[in-house]
C-alpha cells in the first residue's frame, strides 16, 4: 500500500493545522477586537498574504489567490480553538503595531513598512524560540507564513502560474532535465 | 426472520463486493452460475459515483485537509492516510458501525459496492514459497495446505485480467508474473538499486508490482478500462479505469453475463445451516434502511465480507450443530488474527542528481524484496519484511532563504529542493491464539447483530523486526550516500495497516484449521471463505492479489464440483 504521507510532508510546508500547539502567546491586546472574518479583516489578510508572497513579474501573488477568503474557510474549520487564539492575537498585533509605529492601518502602509511590521513579529517568534527552545510551540509568524504558502501554492494562480500543474499528465518520464530556476510541480 | 421464496434462490451467494467478492462474482457468473452479491453499503457505479475524480486542489474547500470536526468525530478512521477530503466518502465513519476495542485496533472499513478495492494500495507482488512454508519450517505457525505451485497459475489468471505492471526480476523471494511495463525508476532510485546490489549482493531494489494499466491489453479494453494517466489520484476512483477495482473491472464484467444480481444495503446477519442436509442453505439479510429481514438461498456461499466482518458473520451463524459459529468445531474461529506491521518509516536526503527531475506523477513505489529469514533464520526474530522505497523531489519550503517574506522568498519556494529518499516497512507478524476477535454478549449494532470485540496486539518479535528494519535500511541508505536520515516508529495500533488477516485459517487438519485447501469450511463444505480471513500466516507481501487468486481458484473448483453434481 502506498503511504508516503508522512515522509512526503517533511520537505514541504506542513499545513499549520497539523502543527501542535502547546504554549500560547500571552495576550497583548486591549480594547474591542474584531476576531471575525469580516470584509475588513479579509482585506487585511490579503495584504499580509501579499506581503509574504507578492505578485512578481512571473506570477500573481497571494492576493490574487484570494488568500483571505481561503483563510476564512481553513482557519475556521481546520484550526483548533488554541490555534485560532494564536491566529487572532497575531492579527490584532499587526493592527496594533501598524498604528503604534506608523500611525496608520496596515493596508495604508508602504511595502517596506508592511514588511517591517511582519519582520518584527518574525523576530519575536525567533527570540521566543531561542529563549525557550520551544520549537514545538506555535508562533504567529511561522503560522501565518505556512498558511499563506499552503493556501497560495494550492490555489489556481499559485499552482498553475507560480508552479507547474496538470491534473492529468498522461505520461510518466522518470528522468527529465532540471536547471535551477525551473518551477516545481504543484502536486506530487 | 422473514421467509424467502423461490425468487430469493440463486445458484451462489457472495457476501461482499470488495476485491475478493468481485472476483467470486466474475468467475462464477462467467461459468453460468446465477450469483447474488450482497453488499451492506450503498451502490458505487464506476465513473458515475466518483464525485471528486476531476477536482483540482483548489476545488477542495480545505485543500484536501480534514476539519477539526471531522477529526473529532472520527478518531479512528481519520488516522488513515487516505481518509482525506477527496476520498472520505469511501470510508466508514466511526459512528456508522461501532465495535469494541479491548486492545487498541484501528478498524478501517469501506462499506459500499467495491468495498476497499476503490481505495486500496494496488501493490500486487506474489507470495513465494518462503512465505507459504516459513511458519512451519521455523516453528512459528501452522502449515498452509497449499504451496506456491498451487496458486501460480491462478496468479497468472488474475494478473492478466486486472493488469499488473512490473519488471521480471528473477527473484526467489518475489516470483515474477504476467507484467505490463513498469513505471521506470528515476535517477536516484536507479542509484539506490545499483548501490544496494553492489554493497550487499543479495538485496534487490526493484520495481514493485502494481495493478496499473501502463499498457492495456485487449482484455482490459474489453472491460472498458484504459491506460493509467499518471495522475496519482487513485483513491478518488479513476476516470480511465487505470487501476483495478471491483467497480471498474470484475463487477461490470460479471454483470455483462446476465447472471449477476447485486443487492446493496444488505447486511448479512448469519448463514443458515440445515441440520438435516448438513450444509448451508442460504443467508439471513437485514435491509440496512428498513431493518427488514429477508432470507436468500443458494447451493454455494462465498464469504468475502472483509477479514473481520467475515469472522463476525461466521461467529454469528450459530445452530444446534454449530453453537460456537459455523464450522467451528475446533474452537479457533476468530483466533490467530494477524496483520502487517506498518509502523516503521525512514527517509533522508540525497546529495547531487540535481539536474534531473521527472514528468508526470508516478503512482507506485519501488520495493526492496525481503532478504530476511529466507532459507534459514539469520536474525533474532522470525518472519520477513518488505521495504517500500523510492525517491522524490519536492518544492523547497524556502526556509533557507535569507528573507522569509517577499519576492525572493516566493521564488525560492517555486524551485525544487534536494532529492528526498523514503522507505516504509510492511512486515510479517506471527499469528497468535490470544490475538482474536469475538462477539459482544450484550452490545449490538443498529441491525441487531452483536458488535465485534477486537483484541489484537504486537509482540516482542515485532519490536525486534522493526529495529532490524531501521538498522538495515539506515545502513543501506547511508552506504548509498543518503544524508540527514530520520526515522519514525508511528506506534500505530494494529488495524491501521488495513492488512488484518486470519481468524478462519486454511489448513489440512480440521482440528487446527477452519478451511480446507479449496477454502471450504472443513465442516460445511458448501461455504467458502476467500478473503483475508482465510490466511494462515501473513507473509510479507501485500495480500489482496492472493485473496483474488485464492478466490478464482476456489470458484473454478466449485464450478467443477457443480458439474460433477457434488455441490
Amino acid at each position: 500500500m502506498k503511504r508516503r504521507r508522512f515522509l512526503s510532508s517533511v520537505a514541504i510546508l506542513v499545513p499549520a493545522a497539523l502543527v501542535s500547539t502547546e504554549v500560547l502567546l500571552p495576550s497583548c491586546n486591549q480594547g474591542v477586537e474584531d476576531n471575525s472574518f469580516s470584509q475588513e479583516n479579509i482585506n487585511l489578510l490579503d495584504e499580509i498574504g501579499e506581503t509574504i508572497i507578492p505578485a512578481t513579474a512571473t506570477s500573481p501573488g497571494a492576493k490574487a489567490a484570494h488568500i483571505g477568503e481561503f483563510m476564512k474557510v481553513y482557519v475556521t474549520d481546520c484550526y483548533t480553538a488554541q490555534q485560532q487564539v494564536v491566529f487572532w492575537e497575531g492579527i490584532n498585533k499587526v493592527k496594533k503595531l501598524s498604528n503604534e509605529k506608523f500611525g496608520k492601518e496596515f493596508l495604508k502602509l508602504s511595502v517596506s513598512q508592511k514588511q517591517e511590521i511582519l519582520r518584527s513579529l518574525e523576530n519575536e517568534s525567533k527570540d521566543s524560540k531561542a529563549a525557550n527552545g520551544n520549537s514545538g510551540t506555535q508562533q504567529f509568524y511561522p503560522m501565518i507564513k505556512g498558511l499563506v504558502a499552503f493556501g497560495f501554492f494550492s490555489s489556481k494562480p499559485g499552482a498553475t502560474k507560480a508552479l507547474r500543474y496538470e491534473q492529468t499528465p498522461d505520461r510518466y518520464v522518470a528522468d527529465v532535465p532540471y536547471k535551477k530556476g525551473d518551477k516545481a510541480w504543484a502536486t506530487t | 426472520m422473514g421467509k424467502g421464496t423461490k425468487e430469493n434462490t440463486y445458484d451462489a451467494i457472495v457476501i461482499g463486493s470488495g476485491i475478493s467478492g468481485g472476483w467470486a462474482a466474475k468467475e462464477l457468473c462467467e461459468h453460468g452460475v446465477k450469483t447474488l452479491v450482497l453488499e451492506r453499503g450503498r451502490d458505487v457505479k464506476h465513473l458515475i459515483d466518483y464525485p471528486t475524480m476531476a477536482k483540482d486542489p483548489w476545488d477542495l474547500p480545505h485543500r484536501n485537509d480534514l476539519t477539526v470536526k471531522q477529526q473529532e468525530e472520527n478518531p479512528v478512521v481519520s488516522k488513515c492516510y487516505a481518509f482525506r477530503e477527496d476520498a472520505m466518502h469511501f470510508f466508514v465513519k466511526d459512528k456508522e458501525h461501532p465495535y469494541i476495542q479491548e486492545k487498541p485496533f484501528d478498524w478501517i472499513r469501506g462499506y459500499q459496492v467495491g468495498g476497499k478495492s476503490l481505495t486500496w494500495g494496488r501493490c500486487t507482488q506474489r507470495w513465494s514459497n518462503f512465505e507459504f512454508t516459513g511458519p512451519q519450517r521455523f516453528g512459528y505457525g501452522w502449515d498452509w495446505p497449499i504451496r506456491y505451485e498451487d496458486v501460480a497459475p491462478w496468479y497468472s489468471h488474475v494478473e492478466k485480467f486486472i493488469g499488473v505492471c512490473g519488471s521480471k526480476d528473477g527473484l526467489e523471494a518475489m516470483p515474477d508474473g504476467e507484467f505490463l511495463p513498469p513505471f521506470e525508476l528515476n535517477v536516484v532510485e536507479k542509484h539506490l538499486k545499483e548501490s544496494i546490489l553492489k554493497n550487499y549482493g543479495n538485496r534487490y531494489f526493484v520495481h514493485a508490482r502494481w495493478a496499473h494499466l501502463t499498457q492495456p491489453n485487449q482484455i482490459h479494453l474489453d472491460q472498458g478500462r484504459g491506460r493509467c494517466h499518471a495522475r496519482n489520484l487513485c483513491q478518488r476512483g479513476c476516470p480511465f479505469g487505470g487501476y483495478f477495482s471491483s467497480n471498474s473491472s470484475t463487477l461490470p464484467w460479471a454483470a455483462k453475463t446476465g447472471n449477476l444480481t447485486i443487492r446493496p444495503y444488505s447486511v448479512v446477519h448469519s448463514i443458515i445451516y440445515d441440520e438435516q442436509k448438513q450444509k448451508a442453505t442460504g443467508v439471513r439479510v437485514i435491509d440496512t434502511n428498513t431493518k427488514e429481514a429477508t432470507e436468500f438461498f443458494a447451493k454455494v456461499i462465498f464469504v468475502n465480507g472483509s477479514t473481520l466482518n467475515s469472522n463476525l458473520i461466521l461467529l454469528n451463524s450459530t445452530s444446534n450443530r454449530f453453537p460456537n459459529g459455523l464450522g467451528n468445531d475446533s474452537g479457533i474461529l476468530g483466533k490467530y488474527i494477524c496483520h502487517h506491521n506498518y509502523r516503521g518509516s525512514l527517509g533522508g536526503e540525497m546529495e547531487g542528481f540535481t539536474d534531473s527531475y521527472y514528468d508526470g506523477r508516478n503512482p507506485t513505489d519501488a520495493i526492496i524484496a525481503n532478504y530476511r529469514n529466507l532459507h534459514k533464520i539469520d536474525t533474532n526474530f522470525v518472519g520477513g519484511y518488505t521495504t517500500y522505497a523510492g525517491a522524490r523531489r519536492y518544492r523547497s519550503d524556502g526556509s533557507t532563504n535569507p528573507e522569509q517574506m517577499g519576492a525572493d522568498f516566493k521564488e525560492s519556494m517555486t524551485e525544487l529542493g534536494p532529492w528526498t529518499v523514503y522507505s516504509y516497512v510492511q512486515a510479517e507478524t506471527i499469528p497468535k491464539e490470544r490475538n482474536h476477535v469475538r462477539l459482544s454478549t450484550d452490545k449490538k449494532d443498529e441491525w441487531g447483530i452483536p458488535q465485534l470485540i477486537t483484541s489484537v496486539e504486537y509482540d516482542d518479535n515485532d519490536e525486534k523486526l522493526l529495529k532490524d528494519f531501521f538498522e538495515q535500511t539506515e545502513e543501506m541508505f547511508t552506504r548509498a550516500g543518503v544524508k540527514n536520515i530520520h526515522y519514525k516508529d508511528s506506534k500505530q495500533a494494529p488495524g491501521l495497516d488495513i492488512h488484518e488477516m486470519g481468524g478462519c485459517r486454511m489448513g489440512n487438519d480440521p482440528k487446527t484449521s477452519m478451511l480446507d485447501k479449496w477454502n471450504a469450511l472443513h465442516h460445511c463444505k458448501n461455504v467458502f471463505v476467500t478473503d483475508g480471513a482465510c490466511m494462515a500466516s501473513t507473509g510479507n507481501q501485500s495480500p489482496s492479489i492472493l485473496y483474488m487468486t485464492l478466490t478464482a481458484r476456489a470458484c473454478n473448483h466449485v464450478v467443477d464440483e457443480m458439474k460433477k453434481g457434488n455441490l
